[in-house]
């Protein structure tokens, strides 16, 4: 007796392609939506597009497949599953695009550390990023060095327990997952309410000496202007 | 609260499902090229099956394979299926993820003033997975593995390589078609064959990756980090702490150096590498992946021999740097 052919909505080729091509699609649109920036460190962006075009290629394959001459095999419960399940997953994804919270995150984590074991190239104070600040005052600890250079910093309000908030960036090595925070403590204006935990600023102003909460001195931005700016592009630093 | 919360943990989960499955997709990629170059798989029944040379040349098998735990899995799994020794095919399960050039590479990269961390971390892979290897190969096959991947191992593996209680073709049970394959010479699948395997694998790891990067990303978002480093430097509590965040954080082995390196200041050099050494071996998003391989009993011994080793190794190291 000759096989008898499934018809085409049940060939398990379709579905292979289907299911294939949704996760194709996940990759290849996170890649165009930016959201990427807000996720990965930017050496895996382009991994990430190139698998999303390779599964793109294998479904496609499989849809040709599924229309082929060759003999069809019927889907079975289980493609089922995986279908609907890839189906819903894709669809959660391409709909709630990620919206952490970078001040709950960093509220979490332990701070970074790394410190800059020599520096080779300094850039002048006022091209320096907030991470470069943070990196140069633990590689220099004396703080008189930098009182009263020039700053020109971005990042979000991070809540701190027990002192006023700080400006702070996140750095990522891999993924969001590994995020570790790095702020400036901020001498705030007085009578300037307080701005809410996650909200990005522009900072100019000058490095001044504020007491440390441990006691002694410590570096702190003074700022001469606050802007409030949306979330930038590329929020997370390397 | 608890809504900003969930947004950060669904933002978590697509970080580490969006970084994990290019390299699942590699993986696959690789056991599909497995396959198709060396069909039959004959190549893998000649490895070793000496109780320490299988799991060295299995982890020297690392070096072929410039991948992280994610895209381990469906290569150890067709090694296994293919009939490879299974202390071959565990020994590359669970060092090849730190034994191979770009993990190597990226530890360098991130610790280059701790050459002791660059031979320590590879050594201690080989000694963890040789450990485990020897755990596990004192269980069953039949009671280790997952029943699938054990059909399709029988497949491959000379009927004498199986007990007769084992056996479910060949003298007892079923006729003897499975005997008798290994025999006949192997004929490459067809390319769409080849094509439909692959896709199925890698749709079935991703739905297992989902889920893993789920737990991994809510266990991220509502346990805080800053207590499981507060204990710093005390030696024992310390590789303690860093093992279970190793365990909790579930990124590749191929950047977990420079997470390390975030914190390597306020931790013990045995803590440090102890984060390193487990990381790789078992980790929250791995768990369903090697559900794939190992039933439940598989499971927990791997888990517990990886905590275990890694928990010696730690303390050994602690007591010579510190």
């Amino acid at each position: 007796m000759a096989p008898v052919t499934p018809p085409l909505l049940q060939r398990a080729a379709l579905w292979r392609a289907a299911s294939l091509g949704l996760w194709a699609l996940v990759m290849l649109y996170s890649s165009v939506d930016g959201r990427l920036d807000l996720l990965l460190r930017a050496v895996f962006h382009p991994l990430v597009a190139l698998a999303g075009l390779l599964l793109l290629l294998v479904a496609l394959l499989q849809l040709r497949l599924a229309f082929g001459p060759g003999r069809q095999e019927r889907g079975d419960r289980r493609q089922a599953r995986t279908l609907l399940l890839t189906a819903a997953i894709a669809l959660l994804v391409l709909l709630l695009p990620p919206a952490p919270s970078f001040a709950d995150l960093a509220g979490q984590r332990p701070r970074d550390e790394t410190a800059e074991s020599e520096l080779s190239f300094v850039l002048p104070p006022a091209q320096r990023s907030l991470t470069d600040w943070v990196r140069l005052l633990r590689s220099q600890p004396d703080p008189k060095l930098f009182a009263g250079d020039p700053v020109r910093i971005s990042g979000f309000v991070l809540p701190m327990e027990g002192e006023p908030p700080q400006l702070a960036r996140l750095l990522v090595r891999c993924c969001l997952a590994d995020a570790s925070p790095v702020g400036l403590p901020v001498h705030w204006p007085a009578g300037q309410a307080p701005f809410p935990a996650d909200q990005w600023l522009a900072i100019d102003g000058v490095m001044g000496l504020g007491p440390a909460p441990g006691g002694g001195e410590r570096l702190e931005v003074v700022p001469s202007r606050i802007r409030p700016i949306p979330r930038p592009a590329r929020p997370l630093e390397p | 609260m608890i809504l900003t919360r969930l947004a950060t943990a669904w933002a978590l989960f697509q970080g580490l499902l969006i970084e994990a499955l290019p390299f699942l997709l590699i993986g696959v990629l690789i056991s599909a090229g497995a396959r198709w170059f060396a069909p039959g798989g004959r190549w893998l029944r000649r490895l070793p099956s000496h109780p320490l040379l299988g799991p060295l040349t299995g982890a020297a098998l690392g070096f072929a394979l410039p991948a992280c735990e994610c895209g381990n899995v469906p290569v150890a799994r067709r090694m296994l299926s293919g009939g490879a020794p299974l202390g071959a095919g565990l020994g590359f399960l669970f060092a090849a993820p730190v034994l191979n050039p770009i993990v190597i590479a990226s530890t360098w990269a991130a610790f280059p003033d701790q050459p002791w961390l660059l031979l320590a971390r590879p050594l201690g892979a080989v000694l963890v997975a040789v450990a485990l290897a020897l755990l596990l190969g004192l269980v069953p096959e039949a009671l280790l593995l997952q029943a699938d991947l054990l059909a399709e191992r029988r497949l491959h593996q000379p009927l004498a390589a199986v007990g007769l209680l084992e056996r479910s073709s060949g003298l007892v049970g079923a006729p003897p078609a499975s005997a008798l394959s290994a025999e006949v010479a192997p004929v490459r699948p067809p390319l769409a064959e080849l094509m439909k395997h692959a896709s199925q694998e890698f749709l079935y790891l991703a739905l297992l990756l989902v889920m893993g990067s789920v737990i991994a990303a809510l266990v991220q978002s509502f346990v805080p980090r800053s207590w499981l480093l507060a204990v710093g430097g005390a030696p024992t509590l310390s590789i303690l702490a860093l093992m279970l965040l190793a365990l909790v954080v579930s990124v590749c082995s191929s950047v977990d150096a420079f997470l390390a390196l975030s914190f390597a200041a306020q931790v013990t050099p045995g803590a440090l590498l102890a984060f390193l050494l487990l990381g790789p071996v078992i980790d929250l998003k791995l768990v369903s992946l090697l559900g794939l391989l190992f039933r439940p009993r598989g499971l927990v011994l791997t888990t517990a021999g990886a905590a275990l080793m890694v928990l010696l190794i730690g303390q050994w190291v602690n007591l010579w740097r510190l």
